[in-house]
């Protein structure tokens, strides 16, 4: 409890610092008038043609939830790598080893099918 | 000990407050980013159990990967502002009546049942390394669970990349 | 954040201190960049102002705060504003748990009448036990400030290329998470300063069964794990959206990816987290693969301590902590310059080339070199 102060007290000095940055950034601008050509978006300096709401490919959905699953997987490994070398000290390496490689066996298999399908080719 | 209840209470605070601006906003990016801070504070809450590690979990999995996916999907649909619809009715009315009052049970037995729950004396630690107990606890006692959920993974893998490909969607083999 | 006003003074200074070190450094390295790039390019760089170009970028600081100041007319107003400011975050929290030098012991000492007690002050805003878990913690939150900043501009090119940025950053984290997992598995800790105490002593490997100790080897990760430093290397340079991988921020793909509509300090701000990423990295691989504040067999803190033996408790200790900071600034530095050395020196990668690279080779490799390390160690420690 006592090292969450730390991490919140530095997070509401960074905002502050941010804020005051913009603020100060705000008053010293030389600001122009706001025409209506200054407000629309840039795209290269032609007429946006606004063509309805963007289609965007399905591959970021895929890549995020495939991402998910690849993190969460990982993050077994974590305490695995934590407690190794005492169960390794205490005779019991072998199950370790064996339990951990099911799981890495599941792993490399779902990496592997999700490359072969060709789930995450990019253009 | 003061220093532990005011830590606790603001944590609950800082949680509650963003809960609610989660399911009282109009704008669902603004719903999404009430949500990642709602998150962060369960981290919080986490940590202050002594529980170190899922606390660094949670941030991990939920606010860093779970959120970030539900921030690119609502970015992906373009979705405008929400109406917000209010229902009328008797049906409605009574339904309305009924889940608020359930709420409020909830809350009134949480309340008087953590009464002096903080101050019950310094937290029950179990040991000088919760992590290391928590992962040995995993490999020995819970390893079917651990391996259920490996097999489980794959499961959720397989089956995302085949309903991107139902007929009709983006990746659909015609 | 301590018992007493003193404590908490001095570690809410020592916390800011570190903040601002993270964003003066980005005029440094800015500097660093564009001269470095410039005599690689058979040209001088920024040599005009102040002394050999230094002062160029507080020019360049006075130029970015008076320009004009505008938001996009139909955008996310406090998105736009808010995303250079969460910019900043993940790599200031990151930062400060990492230690960047031996702890200070201050003895107790009379002051305004008042004996403040004895301190030990770590060299580091907070101290996890989980270190390297919060770290990736919060470094996971940073392809937020992307998203929003892709958001809040209205523009569909911003958007698109912040998700492809965050995508990016996504993936990379995948394979950052998983190069780590093996040198974890050899110091058997997340805490960085049990790693750092780790690596401050000799080779010493288990060889079926038997410890064997190398004496004038200094016992750092990068002998252990070669592989895992190149790849730890090559996810943080995707992580921090450097070149090779910087299409996202590329001009002329996708006019300027997620800060296209972002214009004067606000844009700086994006660059300050940027580097701060880049400083978290080099930090990162110093104390994982490179011994952290210590070079056995010569600069260990107890060798330094020796040299202060004459001074006093408290001065020593301050002396020893700052000498063996100095060593941690020199290697860190050394990977800052690498950083920079590859930016000019490679050419950046297309999107699906980076995706691949992700995806199909790094996450292969790095579960390559976990099982092996994992086979390995297994042979070695058992007692057969």
């Amino acid at each position: 409890m006592s090292q969450l102060v730390p991490v919140f007290v530095l997070s509401i000095f960074v905002v502050v610092f941010g804020i005051i940055i913009e603020i100060v950034a705000n008053i010293c601008s030389t600001a122009g008038k706001k025409t209506s050509t200054k407000l629309e978006s840039y795209e290269c300096g032609l007429p946006s043609d606004q063509s309805g709401p963007t289609r965007i490919p399905i591959k970021f959905y895929l890549t995020a939830i495939l991402f998910i699953l690849f993190d969460i997987e990982i993050i077994f490994m974590y305490p695995w790598a934590l407690t190794y070398g005492d169960f390794i000290s205490s005779g019991l390496g072998a199950y370790i080893l064996g339990s951990m490689g099911f799981f890495l066996l599941v792993f490399i298999f779902g990496l592997f099918w999700e490359v072969k399908s060709k789930a995450l080719e990019w253009e | 000990m003061l220093m532990e209840a005011i830590g606790f209470y603001a944590i609950a605070l800082f949680l509650i407050f963003f809960a609610f601006k989660t399911i009282s906003s109009a704008n669902p990016i603004h719903c999404a980013c009430y949500l990642v801070l709602t998150m962060i504070g369960l981290a919080g809450v986490f940590y202050q159990l002594e529980a170190q590690f899922i606390a660094g979990v949670q941030m991990i999995v939920y606010a860093g990967a779970v959120m970030v996916l539900f921030v690119m999907v609502l970015m992906l649909f373009d979705i405008k502002t929400e109406l917000r619809a209010f229902s009328r009715g008797l049906i409605s009315g009574f339904l309305k009546i009924f889940s608020a009052a359930i709420l409020a049970g909830f809350a009134l037995g949480a309340a008087t049942n953590s009464i002096g729950i903080v101050d019950e004396g310094p937290p029950k630690v179990m040991s000088t390394n919760v992590t290391r107990d928590l992962s040995i606890l995993l490999y020995t006692k819970y390893l079917y669970a651990f391996e259920a959920l490996g097999v489980m993974l794959l499961v959720v893998a397989v089956g995302v990349v085949c309903v991107s490909r139902i007929k009709g969607g983006t990746h659909a083999k015609h | 954040m301590g018992n007493d006003v003193f404590e908490i003074t001095v570690n809410f200074i020592k916390m800011v201190v570190i903040f601002l070190m993270m964003v003066q450094l980005v005029p440094l390295l800015v500097w660093v960049e564009r001269r470095a790039c410039a005599y690689m390019q058979n040209r001088f760089g920024p040599n005009r102002v102040g002394p050999l170009g230094l002062t160029q970028l507080l020019a360049d600081a006075v130029k970015f705060i008076t320009k004009e100041e505008f938001a996009p007319g139909n955008g996310n107003k406090f998105m736009f504003y808010a995303a250079p400011v969460i910019a900043l975050i993940p790599a200031t929290l990151a930062l400060n748990a990492i230690p960047l030098s031996i702890p200070i012991n201050v003895a107790s000492f009379e002051w305004l009448g008042h004996t403040w007690g004895p301190y030990i002050f770590k060299f580091q805003g907070y101290d996890f036990n989980i270190g390297i878990v919060f770290v990736l913690a919060v470094s996971s939150l940073a392809a937020y400030s992307l998203l929003l900043a892709g958001y809040g501009s209205a523009n569909k090119f911003a958007m698109y290329g912040a998700l492809r940025a965050s995508a990016q950053t996504i993936s990379y984290e995948l394979a950052m998470g998983l190069s780590l997992v093996g040198i974890l598995l050899l110091f058997n800790t997340f805490s960085f300063s049990e790693i750092v105490t780790a690596q401050s002593g000799p080779l010493s490997f288990y060889f079926f069964g038997k410890v064997i100790t190398v004496a004038s080897v200094p016992n750092w990760g990068i002998i252990y794990q070669p592989v895992g430093a190149v790849l730890l290397m090559a996810a943080m340079f995707a992580e921090t959206n450097r070149l090779p991988f910087d299409l996202p921020e590329a001009e002329g793909e996708l006019v300027a990816g997620y800060h296209t509509e972002y214009g004067g300090i606000k844009m700086n701000m994006f660059y300050i987290g940027e580097y701060g990423h880049m400083l978290v990295a080099s930090a990162l691989m110093v104390i994982f693969y490179f011994g952290g504040c210590t070079i056995y067999p010569w600069l260990t803190p107890d060798t330094v301590n020796a040299w202060f033996a004459n001074y006093g408790g408290t001065t020593a200790s301050i002396l020893t902590a700052f000498v063996l900071f100095a060593v941690m600034m020199a290697k860190i530095l050394f990977f800052l310059w690498f950083f920079v050395w590859v930016r000019w020196t490679l050419p950046r990668f297309r999107y699906d080339q980076l995706m691949d690279l992700g995806w199909k080779t790094m996450l292969p490799w790095a579960l390559g070199n976990t099982i092996v390390t994992a086979v390995v160690i297994f042979i070695m420690r058992t007692k057969w």
